[in-house]
């Protein structure tokens, strides 16, 4: 296949990410299975060799278009193609660390003050801080009926904090 | 075994006196099955209290209920927001969602409903009359009989990622390699653990399924003011009963595509342990084979759909044939069922259907009054549920990310399990982002731990001859089956290229 001039050679450094991390895992997994009976190695062993395979061809055939210049492998643009443009960028980021601050206090704040305060923020930080009253109405809309539904009537096993307690000794 | 017609209608008489029980069964059993998490066998334990407290048929029959249901309502999100409430929907999104972001989610919400009930009744009245000869399935079907027709999932892989097949082994063979976290099923040694005591017991599922779907495509999403594409938006605006109708008239075009892959289902329920992903991911490979246009799959194509959803609820009826004809249960929810009657002391086995008819056709036939309620009550509904699509992403995101996160909580209680979720949500994201299907990744973590735990058991029964893999002739049939699978895809790209090149 002739490449086209006029096409820019696409980057291909993200999608090295994924292949890197399987080659990552299947290292570690492979050191965590030398002591075991080789019954309990055989279909990882399998497996991890056929992806390793996979990831060879990968690699040989990135090289090919490489050469070709239909591909490249460059750092610049590679945040670009993961995060998006402007300010997603900042957004992304900031929801991940929204979602791992709420997996963290959770357990000490429990289900209804950390679901209060993670929705709330995420709403504020996805559209603006004028969207506070909508923003509110949603969060606590949505605290609550989680509260009344899966606590108070299913007694599902949601982590509990303060409110849970106080509202158990209320309720 | 089989009833006669006088005991069928009586017993129809019976059930539809319980109706008190098998409406909030059947409401519950829709919510449940939506909300990742909270899977019809996680609400029947939190039930317990109430279930055991009632009478054996009754509990029976609301915990029929409230399963059958369950497997309907798990597509729903599954199609709307990309985010099965099952492993067992887990192919449903391939081609439900892409139905819903091009403004055709009333339409695949109504071909998932009503190929689910159809499935269901077709399945339901196919197990009563073929009870005698269905229970026969799980003596034939050992390890290496199990182990072809995993791989039959497993080749799902293969199918779709036809864009990139490189790309998509890496996916499915990287997803497979999570699976294989944690103990192994004989030796109990931990592999891959990263000294984490929570991951002893493999990779937990929910967590897997929420992060892989629902994280990361609400990371995804945010660039968009709404989940629908800018022609689904357009599309939409026309909307009124229109879509319900014609997605009730597409799947009656595809009736036998109801039919077969309801029955596939119905046999792979019946295999204790099989269960409703390897059912939907069997039928969607082998619906995708059959078909004339397979490079529509994916895309929004309506057997797509029907195929998976047909197959996991032909599952529901399967799974209950084991447990009253030999009292091995099909699943976890027909095990928790197993649970309640054996706590009311019913032996279960051939002789139950003579002494408590009640309970043994019973059930069948409340699953059939669940079906038909389920018709009734759920389509009027998909113009509603549809709405969903239209929720602006600034305010479906977080309520999304922090439900979907304690839903992944919910099944054991670890919040070490959220935490998985959100690593599943950045490896989905990175995949999505950069060419990797998430669903191939997810194959393998589902059907990864199945496939070696019946490849230990079956070296472990021959004392590591590998040749028992061949040593059945069910098994060499399936394997035939299975290579025949394999190639005729590629045979009948070959002959199309061939014609093509004639024609010029």
């Amino acid at each position: 296949m002739q490449p086209d001039p006029e096409q820019k050679p696409r980057n291909i450094l993200p999608d090295c990410i994924i292949p890197a991390l399987a080659l990552i895992f299947i290292l570690y997994y492979l050191t965590t299975i030398t002591e075991v009976p080789w019954i309990s190695q055989a279909s990882a062993i399998v497996v991890s060799g056929l992806l390793l395979l996979s990831i060879l061809a990968f690699i040989i055939r990135s090289a090919w278009r490489i050469r070709q210049h239909q591909e490249t492998l460059r750092i610049e643009g590679t945040l670009r193609v993961l995060l998006g443009e402007g300010p997603l960028v900042a957004k992304r980021i900031a929801l991940l660390i929204l979602a791992i601050a709420y997996v963290w206090f959770i357990d000490g704040l429990g289900f209804t003050l950390t679901t209060f305060l993670f929705v709330f923020s995420g709403i504020i930080l996805l559209s603006s801080r004028d969207n506070w009253k909508n923003a509110l109405k949603v969060s606590l809309s949505c605290t609550i009926i989680g509260y009344f539904v899966f606590i108070y009537l299913f007694k599902t096993r949601f982590p509990e904090g303060l409110i849970e307690h106080w509202l158990k000794g209320v309720l | 075994m089989i009833p006669d017609l006088s005991l069928f209608f009586g017993l129809l008489g019976e059930i539809l006196g319980y109706w008190w029980i098998i409406i909030p069964g059947t409401i519950l059993g829709i919510v449940v099955g939506a909300i990742p998490g909270f899977s019809a066998a996680n609400t029947i334990i939190i039930l317990l209290p109430i279930t055991l407290a009632m009478e054996p048929a009754t509990g029976m029959i609301f915990m029929v209920a409230l399963y059958t249901s369950s497997r309907l309502g798990a597509g729903i999100p599954a199609i709307l927001v990309n985010i099965p409430g099952t492993a067992g929907a887990a192919a449903t999104p391939l081609d439900g969602y892409p139905m819903a972001k091009a403004g055709r989610g009333q339409q695949a919400l109504a071909i998932s409903f009503v190929s689910s009930v159809s499935a269901g009744l077709i399945t339901t009245i196919a197990a009563i009359i073929l009870i005698p000869w269905l229970s026969q399935v799980a003596f034939h079907l050992h390890s290496v009989e199990m182990i072809v027709i995993m791989l039959f999932g497993i080749s799902l892989i293969a199918t779709i990622s036809a864009e990139d097949k490189i790309k998509g082994l890496i996916a499915g063979l990287f997803g497979l390699m999570i699976g294989y976290i944690g103990a192994d099923v004989v030796y109990e040694a931990p592999r891959g653990t990263f000294g984490f005591l929570e991951l002893y017991d493999k990779v937990p599922l929910i967590p897997a399924l929420v992060g892989l779907f629902a994280i990361s495509e609400a990371f995804v999403v945010i660039e968009r003011s709404t989940i629908l594409s800018k022609q689904g938006e357009i599309d939409r605006q026309h909307s009124g009963w229109g879509p319900t109708f014609e997605g009730i008239r597409a799947t009656f075009v595809h009736w036998k595509e109801v039919i077969w892959t309801s029955l596939l289902g119905l046999v792979i329920g019946v295999i204790p342990g099989a269960g409703a992903a390897i059912a939907s991911f069997v039928a969607y490979q082998q619906s995708r084979l059959m078909s004339k246009t397979p490079e529509l799959y994916g895309t929004g194509h309506i057997p797509g759909l029907i195929a998976p959803e047909s197959a996991n609820n032909g599952v529901t009826s399967g799974t209950l044939i084991p447990l009253l004809i030999i009292g091995v249960p099909g699943g976890a929810t027909a095990a928790i069922m197993a649970v309640v009657l054996e706590y009311h002391g019913v032996n279960f086995g051939p002789d139950l259907f003579e002494t408590q008819p009640l309970i043994a056709y019973g059930s069948f036939t409340a699953m059939l009054v669940t079906y038909v309620l389920l018709g009734l009550m759920i389509l009027p509904l998909t113009r509603y549920f549809s709405h969903v699509m239209v929720v602006p992403t600034v305010y479906m995101v977080p309520v999304l990310i922090a439900f979907t996160l304690v839903g992944s909580f919910v099944p054991r209680a670890y919040v070490f399990d959220m935490g998985i979720a959100i690593i599943f949500g950045i490896i989905g994201y990175i995949a999505r982002r950069t060419g990797y299907h998430v669903a191939a990744i997810l194959i393998g973590v589902i059907l990864g731990p199945l496939l070696e735990n019946y490849f230990l058991r079956a070296l472990r029964i021959s004392q590591g001859d590998l040749s028992t893999l061949f040593s059945s002739n069910i098994g060499n049939t399936l394997w035939v089956l299975l290579v025949l699978s394999l190639i005729i895809p590629g045979l009948k790209r070959y002959r199309g290229k061939a014609r093509a090149g004639k024609a010029k």
